[in-house]
C-alpha cells in the first residue's frame, strides 16, 4: 500500500461477508493507520454497512482482520469494544428509554467505575450540548442530539479506532457539520476514523483517504488530495461499461 | 448445460399414473394391512389400533393447521373432548331426546368445527404464541365445564358413550367404521395437500408476504381449514368416547394433545404420510415397551425437544430421499425469452401514480412523487438510499397506504393498502430478500403465483372433482411453461432451499410470471448476482417488457438501468429529481450529484 | 363472603401477576415467550412442599433453595431450549423448544412427585384469620417483586442494560454489551420470580404437578391485556383477573367464570393485539 505509510492500525484481508446465502462482501481488502482519518464510500446496497459490521464482529464474517497487532479475525463487537476498536451504528440507536447519562455509562459497561465516571465527562465535554440534558430521556433529545449522544457513547472508551456509520443521514445541514466537526476534533486528538458517509464532499473535507466501494469489493483507493478524484469516483460508482460525460 | 431442445422437457417433472402410484403406495400398503388386521384375531391389538385410527383423524385434521399452515395448536384434545362430550350426551339423552349415534356423530362435527373456527380466530391477526395460548387456554377451560356441568356431562362420575348401531356392530364392526373413516380423512387430506388450497397454507406458513402478494387469502383460508379441521377433531371425538363406552375429564388430558402435536412435527411439517406413521408409532409405542408407559409423555416431550433441535423437517425429511441426490454443481440459469409469448400477453395498461405523498412519523418517505409506466416498456427507477424507492414499490403493491395521491392501472383506480387485491388487478412482484418456501419443491413454489386463477373450491379440491383436476392441469403446464422462460426448468423437482441464491430471484420471476402480469415489479433483482446472470437477467427483462408486460425496475447497478431500460426516473429525498431516457439522466447534472453526494 | 372473595382473589391475582411478570422478564431480554413461566410456578409449589414438608428443612433454608433451583432452571432454559432457537427467531420454534422443555419437566414432576395435589406446609407458625398469611404472602412477594425490579433497572447499571437489550439489541450488542450473559441472567431472574410466585401461593394453590398448564395460561392473560414487557399491566392485570374470577365463582359458578375469562381473552386479542395499553406494532415488508 503505497498510500498509507504507516504502520496500520487496522487490517482487514480477503474479507467476505452477507446475510444467509446472499453474499454481499467479496474479497475487500482495506487498512486504518493510527490516527488517520479514512472515509468509506459507494452507491448505496454496495455493502458500506454490511462492512463495518463485519469489521466489527457484529456480522459472521470469513477473512483476516488484525487491529493494532492481535488477530481479531474471530472476534465479537465484545472483544472489538475492549480492544478500542468502536462502532457506532446507523440510525443514532441510543436508548431513547434510559437518560443521557444512563445510555454514556452504559457505554462503559464493565470498566472501572471511577475510569467510566471520568471517560463519561471526557465524552461530553465534546457536547456541551447534550451535557447540559444528562439527566433528560434520551427519547427526548432532537434527531441530531441523539447523533451526538450515539457518538458521544462511542467516545467513552476513548477508541483507537472509531467507526462511524452514516452519522450525517436524516440531519440538517448544519448538525451534520457539528458531527463531523465533532469528529475532525477527535481526529487532532489522535483517535483514527472510518468514516461511511452519502455527502461525499463532506467526507472528503473531513479524511486523508478515501475508498470506494462497489458491488462488494474496494475499487478505489485514493488521497483525498488526488487530482480528478471526483471523475474517478463516478466511474468507480457506475461501473466499467459507464463512461458518464461530467460536464457542467 | 443439456437442455438445448424448445419443447418442455418431461423428465424432469414426472407425471402420469407411475409418479402417482409411487406416491399412492405406501398408503396403499398400509391400508391392505390395517384391512386383513382382524385376521390375527388379537381384541387386545384391535382397540390399540382402532384407537390409532381415531386418534388419526384428528391428526389429519390437526396436521392441515400445525402441519401445513404452521399455527401452533397445542391444545386440540379442547375439540376432541367436545365432540366426545357432544356424541355422548346426545345419545345418552342428558341434555334432549336420545338420537341416533350416527346422527350425534354429524352433531360433534358441526360442534367441531363452530369451536374450531372460535378457537382459530386469533390465529388469522396474532403471532404464534398467543395462538397457542388461546388452544391451551381453550382446553384448559374445556376440562373446567366438564367438570362443573354435572347435568349434561355427569361431572367427575362421567357419562357412557355411544354405541354405534348396524352395520358396525361388535368390536371389528366399531374398527372397521373408524378405518374407514381415517381412509376418508386421509384421502381428502392428501387432496388437500396436492391441491392450490395446500400450497397456499404452506406459503402463509413460510412465505406469508409472497403469499399475500400472489393473492392469497389468508383469513379465508385459515377460517375454512379452522373448521376442517375442527370437524374432524368432533369426529373424532364422538369416536374416542365409543371406544372408550365411558368418558369422563380425565380421560382428555393435556398428555394427548401433546400426542397429536408431537405426531405431527414427528412425521413433518408439510407432509400427510410422515405425521400418519407418527399417529401410529406414538399410539404403539406405549404398548410395545410396557415399562415406559408411565414416562411416555415425558418420552414425548424429550422428542419433540430433540425434534425441534435437531431435526426440523421429521420422518419426512428422513423418507425424502430423492433430495439427497446430488444436485449438478457447475448449474447455470439460461433464460429461454421464447417461451414467454406462451405465457404473457394481451394488452397492457398505464400504471399512474399521481400526487403520492407517504411520511412515517413526520418524516416524508414519499413526497409528492408521479410516475408513469407505459404499457410494454422497462422503466427504472433509482436514487439514493432512503430516496423512497422500496417504498414506492411498496405503495403500488399495497403494503403501504398513502396519506393522499392515486395509483391507477389503466381506468382502474387500485385501492390504498390493500395488497392481497393487487393480484386480481395483474400487479406481480419480487422481493429484495427472495421469499420462497425452502422446504417445497421449486415447481410448486412457481404455482403459488397461480393461485388465483383456479376455479374450484375448497370442497372440490378436497373430493378432487374435475373443476379441480383442470385447475391442476392447467397450473402445472404454466408453471413448466415459466420454469423454462427462466431457465429453472431442470431444477422443478428440487426442493426451493437447496437453490443458490441467484437462482432463487429466477424462481421469484418465475412465480411473478404465472399471473401473466400487467405489471411486473422488480425489487433489486440483480443484488448478488454475477455480472453474466445480470446480464442474462437483463435480456429475460427486456423479454418480458416486449411480451406486453410492463416492467418497474428498483435497481443500484447503473450498469444493468442503463443498459435494458426504455426510461428511467431518478428520486431524491421521495420526490422525482429526473426522469427520461437513460442517455438524457446519465448526462444530468443534478442525478450525478445525487449519486455522488455533492 | 366478600371478605373471601377478595383475600383469595387477590391473592390469586398476585401469583398470576408474578406469572405474567416472569413471561415479561424473558421476553425483555430474548423477545422470547416462553412456556417456562407456569412450570416455574408449579415447581415453586412443589419443590418448597418437597424441602419443607417432606426433608424438613427450615423454612428460610427451603425458602432459598426453592429460588435458587428457579434460578437453575431459568439459566437451563435459556441453554436448551432458547439460545439454539433464538438465530431463527422468525421461525417460532422457541414455542415449540420451550414447550417441550415445561413438559419434560412436568412429566418428571408427575413421575417423582406424583399426580394427586399435595398440601404446602404453612411457612409462619401463627395463627389463621380471614386474611391469613397464605393471602397476604402472594400480594408481599408481588410488591416486593416490583420494587425489586424498580430498584434494579432504576439504580443498576446491570439493570439498566436489562432496559439497554430490551429497548434495542443490537444496539447494545454494539456498544459491547455482554448480551448472552445478560440474556442469562434475567432468565435466572425470571426462574427466580416464577418460584417465588409458586412458592408463596403454595399454600393456596397447593403442591400439584397439574398448576403449571393453569399458571401458564392464566398468567399470560395479563401479559396480553395489558401490552407485553409491561410489569405494570402485568400486575393490574393479574389482581383484576383474580378477583373477577373468585367473585364469578362465587356469584355465578366456576362454568360462567373460566367461560368468561377465555371470551375476554379471545376479544382483547382480536380488537387490540397490542394490550389494552400497548402501542401498535408495525409493518414487515
Amino acid at each position: 500500500m503505497p498510500t498509507s505509510a504507516r504502520e496500520p492500525l487496522l487490517e482487514v484481508r480477503d474479507l467476505a461477508a452477507g446475510y444467509g446465502k446472499i453474499g454481499v462482501l467479496h474479497g475487500v481488502q482495506l487498512t486504518v493507520g493510527a490516527g488517520e482519518a479514512v472515509a468509506l464510500l459507494g452507491p448505496n446496497g454496495a455493502g458500506k454497512t454490511t462492512l463495518l459490521r463485519a469489521i466489527s464482529g457484529l456480522l459472521p464474517r470469513t477473512g483476516q482482520i488484525r487491529f493494532a497487532g492481535k488477530d481479531m479475525s474471530s472476534a465479537g463487537p465484545r472483544d472489538a469494544v475492549s480492544a478500542g476498536l468502536v462502532h457506532v451504528v446507523e440510525g443514532h440507536r441510543v436508548f431513547t428509554q434510559l437518560t443521557v447519562f444512563d445510555n454514556l455509562l452504559l457505554a462503559g459497561y464493565g470498566m472501572p467505575r471511577a475510569a467510566r465516571a471520568r471517560q463519561v465527562e471526557e465524552a461530553l465535554a465534546f457536547f456541551p450540548e447534550i451535557a447540559e440534558k444528562r439527566r433528560n430521556l434520551a427519547a427526548t433529545l432532537s434527531g441530531g442530539q441523539q447523533q451526538m449522544l450515539a457518538v458521544a457513547q462511542g467516545l467513552v472508551r476513548r477508541p483507537r479506532l472509531l467507526m462511524l456509520d452514516e452519522p450525517s443521514a436524516g440531519l440538517s445541514p448544519v448538525l451534520v457539520d457539528r458531527v463531523l466537526l465533532a469528529a475532525a476534533k477527535l481526529r487532532e486528538a489522535g483517535t483514527a476514523i472510518l468514516l461511511v458517509e452519502q455527502l461525499i464532499e463532506k467526507a472528503l473535507a473531513t479524511a486523508d483517504r478515501v475508498y470506494a466501494l462497489a458491488r462488494g469489493t474496494i475499487v478505489l483507493e485514493a488521497r483525498t488530495d488526488e487530482a480528478d478524484l471526483p471523475n474517478r469516483l463516478e466511474q468507480a460508482y457506475f461501473g466499467q461499461g459507464a463512461h458518464a460525460p461530467l460536464q457542467s | 448445460m443439456e437442455v438445448t431442445q424448445t419443447t418442455i422437457p418431461r423428465t424432469s417433472a414426472r407425471s402420469g399414473w407411475l409418479a402417482s402410484l409411487e406416491k399412492a403406495a405406501p398408503f396403499l400398503a398400509l391400508g391392505l394391512a390395517a384391512l386383513a388386521f382382524p385376521l390375527l384375531g388379537d381384541s387386545y391389538w384391535g382397540v390399540i389400533v382402532t384407537r390409532a385410527c381415531v386418534y388419526w383423524v384428528l391428526v389429519a385434521g390437526l396436521n392441515m393447521v400445525v402441519g401445513f399452515a404452521g399455527q401452533i395448536a397445542i391444545g386440540w384434545v379442547g375439540l376432541l373432548t367436545l365432540g366426545a362430550y357432544t356424541t355422548s350426551a346426545m345419545t345418552a339423552g342428558t341434555a334432549m331426546p336420545e338420537v341416533s349415534p350416527y346422527l350425534a356423530l354429524v352433531a360433534a362435527a358441526a360442534i367441531g368445527a363452530l369451536f374450531g373456527l372460535i378457537v382459530g380466530l386469533p390465529a388469522l391477526r396474532l403471532r404464534t404464541f398467543y395462538f397457542a395460548m388461546a388452544t391451551l387456554g381453550f382446553s384448559t377451560i374445556v376440562t373446567q365445564v366438564a367438570l362443573a356441568w354435572k347435568s349434561v356431562t355427569g361431572g367427575g362420575i362421567g357419562v357412557a358413550g355411544p354405541v354405534f348401531g348396524w352395520p358396525f356392530t361388535g368390536n371389528w364392526g366399531f374398527y372397521y367404521f373408524c378405518l374407514l373413516i381415517a381412509a376418508l380423512c386421509t384421502w381428502m387430506t392428501i387432496n388437500i395437500a396436492g391441491s392450490r388450497f395446500g400450497r397456499a397454507l404452506v406459503a402463509i406458513r413460510d412465505a406469508e408476504v409472497a403469499a399475500e402478494a400472489s393473492g392469497i387469502a389468508k383469513s379465508q383460508l385459515l377460517m375454512t381449514v379452522f373448521l376442517f379441521s375442527g370437524a374432524l377433531a368432533g369426529v373424532a371425538g364422538g369416536l374416542f368416547s365409543s371406544l372408550q363406552s365411558y368418558i369422563t375429564p380425565d380421560a382428555f388430558t393435556f398428555d394427548l394433545s401433546v400426542l397429536f402435536f408431537i405426531a405431527i412435527l414427528i412425521g413433518g411439517r408439510g407432509s400427510v404420510l410422515g405425521p400418519l406413521l407418527g399417529a401410529l408409532l406414538l399410539t404403539a409405542l406405549p404398548e410395545v415397551a410396557a415399562p415406559l408407559v408411565a414416562w411416555s409423555t415425558f418420552l414425548y416431550a424429550a422428542l419433540l425437544l430433540a425434534i425441534v433441535l435437531a431435526v426440523p423437517g421429521g420422518i419426512a425429511d428422513l423418507l425424502d430421499f430423492k433430495n439427497r441426490r446430488p444436485l449438478e454443481r457447475h448449474r447455470e440459469v439460461v433464460p429461454r425469452p421464447e417461451m414467454l409469448t406462451r405465457l404473457l400477453g394481451g394488452e397492457g395498461s398505464v400504471l399512474s401514480l399521481a400526487n403520492v405523498v407517504l411520511s412515517f412519523g413526520g418524516v416524508r418517505a414519499i413526497d409528492g412523487l408521479d410516475l408513469d409506466v407505459r404499457p410494454g416498456e422497462v422503466h427504472g427507477l433509482i436514487g439514493p438510499n432512503g430516496s423512497g424507492k422500496t417504498t414506492t414499490l411498496n405503495v403500488i403493491s399495497g403494503y403501504y397506504a398513502p396519506q393522499s395521491g392515486s395509483v391507477r392501472l389503466g381506468d382502474a383506480v387500485l385501492p390504498p393498502g390493500a395488497a392481497r387485491v393487487r393480484a386480481s388487478h395483474r400487479i406481480a412482484r419480487t422481493f429484495q430478500t427472495p421469499r420462497v418456501i425452502g422446504g417445497a419443491s421449486v415447481l410448486d413454489n412457481v404455482k403459488i403465483g397461480g393461485t388465483i386463477d383456479g376455479h374450484g373450491s375448497f370442497v372440490e379440491a378436497m373430493l378432487t372433482l374435475p373443476r379441480h383436476r383442470r385447475d391442476e392441469a392447467v397450473l402445472r403446464e404454466r408453471a413448466l411453461l415459466a420454469l423454462s422462460a427462466v431457465g429453472l426448468e431442470s431444477l422443478a423437482d428440487v426442493r426451493a432451499d437447496r437453490l443458490q441464491h441467484s437462482e432463487l430471484r429466477f424462481v421469484e420471476i418465475a412465480r411473478a410470471l404465472m399471473l401473466a402480469p400487467s405489471i411486473l415489479l422488480l425489487d433489486e433483482p440483480a443484488a448478488g448476482l454475477s455480472a453474466e446472470e445480470i446480464r442474462r437477467l437483463g435480456a429475460l427483462i427486456k423479454s418480458i417488457s416486449r411480451a406486453g408486460t410492463s416492467v418497474l425496475l428498483v435497481e443500484h447497478h447503473a450498469d444493468l438501468i442503463f443498459d435494458i431500460c426504455d426510461r428511467v426516473t431518478v428520486l431524491n429525498l421521495g420526490k422525482v429529481l429526473a426522469a427520461g431516457t437513460p442517455d438524457e439522466i446519465r448526462s444530468h447534472r443534478e442525478v450525478v450529484s445525487a449519486y455522488l453526494g455533492a | 363472603m366478600i371478605e373471601s372473595i377478595v383475600s383469595y382473589g387477590l391473592a390469586v391475582g398476585a401469583v398470576y401477576a408474578l406469572i405474567g411478570i416472569t413471561y415479561n422478564v424473558m421476553f425483555s431480554a430474548s423477545r422470547v415467550f416462553s412456556f417456562t413461566a407456569g412450570m416455574l410456578g408449579m415447581l415453586g409449589g412443589v419443590l418448597g412442599a418437597l424441602f419443607i414438608g417432606k426433608l424438613g428443612l427450615p423454612t428460610i433454608v427451603g425458602f432459598v433453595l426453592v429460588l435458587a433451583c428457579g434460578a437453575v432452571l431459568g439459566v437451563i432454559t435459556e441453554i436448551v431450549a432458547v439460545r439454539p432457537v433464538l438465530k431463527s427467531i422468525e421461525q417460532h420454534l422457541y414455542v415449540l423448544s420451550t414447550l417441550a422443555f415445561a413438559l419434560l419437566i412436568q412429566q418428571f414432576t408427575a413421575i417423582e412427585w406424583g399426580t394427586e395435589a399435595q398440601p404446602f406446609p404453612r411457612l409462619i407458625p401463627i395463627s389463621s384469620g380471614w386474611f391469613d398469611q397464605q393471602f397476604w404472602l402472594p400480594l408481599l412477594a408481588c410488591a416486593a417483586t416490583i420494587v425489586g425490579l424498580e430498584l434494579l433497572y432504576r439504580r443498576t447499571l446491570v439493570g439498566r442494560a436489562f432496559l439497554a437489550i430490551a429497548e434495542d439489541s443490537y444496539a447494545a450488542r454494539a456498544l459491547g454489551l455482554p448480551e448472552q450473559r445478560l440474556r442469562l441472567a434475567s432468565f435466572a431472574l425470571a426462574g427466580i420470580i416464577g418460584a417465588l410466585a409458586g412458592f408463596t401461593g403454595g399454600e393456596m394453590l397447593l403442591a400439584f404437578f397439574g398448576n403449571q398448564a393453569i399458571l401458564s395460561f392464566y398468567g399470560f392473560v395479563p401479559v396480553a391485556l395489558g401490552g407485553m414487557g409491561s410489569n405494570r399491566g402485568a400486575v393490574i392485570g393479574g389482581l383484576a383477573l383474580g378477583l373477577f374470577q373468585q367473585a364469578a365463582n362465587f356469584l355465578v359458578g366456576g362454568i360462567f367464570a373460566a367461560v368468561a375469562v377465555f371470551v375476554v381473552f379471545i376479544a382483547v386479542l382480536l380488537l387490540r393485539p397490542e394490550g389494552l395499553a400497548g402501542a401498535a406494532a408495525s409493518r414487515r415488508v
